[in-house]
């Protein structure tokens, strides 16, 4: 066997830089004593660094314990313990590796789901989503009830924050006042659209009838109510955080089972440990590292080298590389969203036409979109509703693809000579839609076929945003992700006008006073509409769901959407993880994760 | 001796520039598509929440006051917060975070073409039309020529993918959490007194120096060549070594010092494409530099950062030119005047 001289070179390199950690070892065993001292002298100091970019939670025996246990990892002689392994010899590390740095941390001030990862760790709500389930469990209550538009809640006991104080009803009405409420000393100016989305708009007021009872009464019955209570956005912060000194967009002050360690913007990560004083089962793993890919196959290259023990945010390519490796896997759940066309009706006067819908409907082939673009980890969809909520309407399936019966109802409508409208996509993938250029040519193709002729615009999410909320679109590729795990998040935020319904017509102006711009179709069927605000004040939850089960055969009949996709929500696992499950709402969980 | 009336005159020269680009930077972000009001409030937001956020930021005030309001901003220093990138937090703050970390890496990349570049090409001059130039003119006309999005994924491929040598992405292994006191992540190791996670700082810059070098190191050795064969060929050399001098002292004391003067011209006006570059560096390499800073931003319609970032990007360039215009009034005085 012949070696080649650029091997040899390495070789040769390889062998130095061994020895270069032995002598590294001894010198680390010096260095650390200064790191301990050091850590010691930052231990002391009471104030924070306060510094944006990097800020490391001083007042904790745990940083001090690290760095000890480190030492004695290196003093040990341990010959295995490569100096790239340091963090793995003394603590127990969860890297977690997604696509985006987090904006921010405060809750309150983002509808970032990238944001809710980490402040998911950090912070728990009243109520909780089950691991894994759309349906609800306790969390820091641990009764509920709800009657009419009265809710009350008893607490939980015993509980503290990550800055010491004791969680009691007070902490849920300074959260809720930071929020919403205006005249609030602490009211946070930046309060995110989910303010009055999930509080704001439903709430008329808070009381606490003792430190572990809360009755909140709202201004309607409004069913989904409870679920909003477990969104990521409705969690507790500490009043005495609220109320003091703290930067909530750099620190976190909650109840959960890990807490904030050090906010390093520079390097894209987050480091959080295991919080002794947690109220329910503490974590396996001593703490969790939320490391940033923006590359999807980087960060599955790192998982499956074992850099990285969890990953999300994959797309085909990225399953390929895991799928053919041996030391990670891929874990997939139904998700809770969908991804769809939908028809301006506003704007476009051949939309208004149920007809020319279906016949759109019956051109595009999603069946092939869904297997040849998003590569079957997704479903071809057929309602609002995605099949993991109740309320989803089993007897429904999805258009066939049938250009023939496409044509014929566009004969019948008088649009046999065709017509042209613009598709407005965003450029970059979603989850909904992991290639949305692709897509929409696929769609211009399948309605050309028709006579449709079809013009492109794609834009970048932000100006996508924009245009589209301006409803400047003739038709619009989008989709959404579950806020609640309701299907009110569905039917009544993307499909009810939220005005009243016109007498003569199944649509309204965009510029309607109060029009609800995330109805991207200006589609407002009377019908429909009544349904989807009866199922809203309906508390009895088959009663609901029969009453989305309706709704949905409407939508499906009536074609305001293409209806395409609900995607798997797909994870990268390491085979060193165990207990993990993927959520398609809340989590991720990672409290019960072991590492083998 | 640098006059002081020449520095400041240059110094002085910056309001003008400064005044041009952060016109140009406003003119573009607010003629370019995507409302930030929008970006910021998400999804979620009703229009009435939107309009609020627009009216809260200014952004339905009429273009030219909200021109001079920014013009205001910058004589004083203050850009404001960012809309998304770091919530609410200062962009001054920002910048100071990440500015260090561009800083380094191109500090990195000259420092590494200097120290090959330079004497490749004063070999490549003195051997002129041997081996040894034929084959240093070719490495250097082939790393001039690759583009930087070329090279590094083919570095991380073969070095970090192929041979699992070294690491593909950031600037330090995930393990190793070092409190910034500069900001340049291998001076802080060091001052951290942690050697292991100076190691592993060393290990991930690696490759994005060598990609930022292999290209400063091209351009400068044949700068330097060109530079230098033209320069052993005046008539002044030929009376040194007639003189009897030793042909080695005869090019570093008479040689070199001519010769430089074009090249510190180029070493300047590279500095300032370094920086460019870190911005496709920091992207391949996924390094939290101004250079992604400035892309995150554009995309995400972070109108504040953007413009604190492209004049930060204006600013560091006509330092790097008034730092080259001194030094060369420093090697030929006449240039002063």
């Amino acid at each position: 066997m012949t070696i080649q001289p650029s091997k040899i070179a390495i070789i040769r390199w390889r062998a130095t830089c061994t020895t270069i950690d032995d002598s590294i070892r001894i010198l680390e065993a010096t260095s650390i004593n200064w790191v301990v001292i050091h850590t010691t002298i930052v231990l002391s100091d009471t104030e924070h660094t306060s510094r944006r970019g990097f800020l490391k939670r001083a007042g904790s025996a745990t940083v001090a314990t690290a760095s000890v246990t480190t030492l004695a990892g290196c003093s040990g002689g341990d010959d295995d313990a490569d100096s790239s392994d340091a963090g793995d010899s003394g603590t127990d590390s969860l890297r977690y590796g997604r696509g985006a740095h987090s904006s921010t941390l405060d809750p309150q001030n983002t509808t970032s789901g990238e944001v809710a990862k980490v402040t998911n760790q950090a912070y728990e709500g009243l109520i909780s989503f089950q691991v894994g389930e759309a349906a609800l469990t306790e969390a820091l209550a641990t009764d509920w009830s709800m009657e009419g538009d009265s809710v009350t809640l008893t607490l939980r006991e015993g509980v503290t924050f990550h800055d010491g104080s004791e969680f009691t009803a007070d902490d849920f009405i300074a959260t809720y006042r930071r929020f919403v409420d205006e005249e609030y000393e602490y009211y946070f100016e930046d309060a995110s659209a989910y303010g009055p989305f999930t509080l704001g708009n439903w709430i008329d007021s808070v009381e606490a009838s003792g430190d572990y009872e809360l009755s909140i009464s709202l201004n309607q019955t409004y069913a989904p109510f409870l679920r909003n209570l477990a969104m990521f956005a409705a969690v507790v912060i500490s009043r005495q955080a609220i109320e003091g000194e703290v930067n909530l967009d750099e620190e976190m002050v909650g109840t959960g089972p890990f807490q904030l360690e050090t906010l390093d913007d520079a390097n894209n990560r987050i480091q959080l440990t295991a919080y002794e004083d947690y109220w329910g089962e503490s974590p396996t793993v001593d703490e969790v590292l939320f490391l940033t890919r923006g590359q999807n196959s980087t960060r599955a290259q790192a998982l499956v080298e074992e850099e990285l023990d969890i990953i999300d945010g994959l797309d085909p390519d990225s399953i390929q590389i895991i799928e053919g490796s041996d030391t990670a896997e891929t874990r997939t759940v139904q998700g809770i969203n969908i991804g769809y066309m939908g028809f301006n009706l506003s704007r476009v006067e051949a939309f208004r036409d149920r007809r020319v819908r279906r016949a759109i409907s019956y051109a595009i082939d999603t069946e092939a979109i869904v297997e040849n673009i998003y590569s079957g980890i997704a479903a071809p969809a057929d309602q609002p509703i995605p099949p993991a909520l109740f309320g989803h309407n089993d007897d429904i399936s999805p258009y066939e693809y049938d250009p023939e019966e496409a044509q014929r109802l566009l004969d019948e409508a008088g649009y046999d000579d065709g017509f042209a409208f613009t598709l407005t996509t965003f450029q970059n993938p979603r989850g909904y839609n992991p290639a949305p250029l692709q897509t929409a040519q696929t769609i211009r193709s399948n309605l050309s076929d028709v006579g449709i002729e079809v013009t492109i615009d794609d834009r970048q999410f932000s100006d996508y945003l924009t245009y589209t909320s301006q409803g400047r679109h003739d038709a619009t590729l989008a989709g959404w992700y579950t806020d609640n795990a309701d299907p009110d998040n569905f039917c009544y935020v993307l499909l009810h006008p939220q005005t009243e319904s016109p007498d003569d017509q199944d649509w309204v102006p965009w510029d309607t006073d109060g029009y609800n711009t995330s109805n991207n179709t200006a589609w407002a069927n009377s019908e429909y509409m009544e349904l989807v605000e009866q199922a809203q004040t309906t508390t009895d939850q088959e009663e609901r769901a029969q009453l989305y089960q309706e709704a949905s055969q409407i939508a499906h009949d009536e074609a305001p959407w293409v209806f395409i996709d609900y995607a798997d929500e797909v994870r990268g696992v390491s085979d060193r993880v165990s207990n993990y499950t993927v959520a398609a709402i809340g989590g991720p969980y990672l409290e019960a994760v072991e590492l083998g | 001796m640098v006059s002081r009336r020449f520095v400041l005159k240059r110094l002085l020269l910056l309001f003008p520039v400064l005044f041009g680009v952060a016109t140009v930077v406003f003119a573009i972000l607010h003629l370019s598509p995507g409302d930030p009001a929008v970006t910021i409030a998400g999804e979620r937001a009703s229009q009435e929440f939107i309009n609020e956020i627009r009216s809260d930021l200014g952004l339905d005030d009429p273009l030219w006051q909200q021109y001079l309001r920014f013009l205001g901003d910058v004589a004083t220093l203050e850009f404001g917060q960012s809309y998304q990138i770091n919530r609410g937090t200062p962009v001054s703050e920002i910048l100071a975070n990440r500015l260090p970390i561009t800083i380094e890496l191109a500090l990195l990349g000259e420092l590494a073409g200097l120290l090959f570049g330079l004497p490749l090409g004063i070999l490549s001059a003195v051997k002129q039309d041997t081996w040894t130039d034929h084959l240093t003119r070719v490495g250097a006309l082939s790393g001039i020529s690759i583009p930087i999005y070329w090279s590094g994924p083919l570095l991380i491929l073969l070095f970090a993918q192929f041979f699992g040598l070294l690491p593909t992405s950031g600037r330090i292994g995930s393990e190793y959490f070092i409190e910034p006191v500069t900001g340049f992540i291998l001076v802080d190791t060091l001052l951290a007194g942690n050697i292991a996670a100076f190691q592993s700082a060393v290990y991930h810059l690696f490759l994005p120096v060598v990609v930022l070098g292999i290209y400063q190191m091209a351009l400068l050795s044949r700068m330097m060549r060109s530079s230098m064969v033209e320069v052993i060929r005046q008539d002044y050399m030929r009376t040194a070594r007639a003189k009897g001098q030793g042909s080695k002292i005869t090019i570093m004391k008479h040689g070199l010092r001519n010769a430089f003067i074009p090249v510190i011209t180029v070493i300047g006006i590279q500095f300032g494409s370094l920086l460019g570059g870190a911005v496709l560096t920091e992207t391949v390499f996924e390094i939290n530099g101004i250079g992604t800073l400035l892309v995150d931003a554009i995309s995400q319609s972070d109108y504040p950062v953007v413009q604190a970032t492209v004049l930060v990007f204006a600013v560091l360039y006509t330092l790097v030119n008034l730092g080259v215009d001194i030094t060369y009034s420093i090697l030929d005085p006449r240039i002063e005047q």
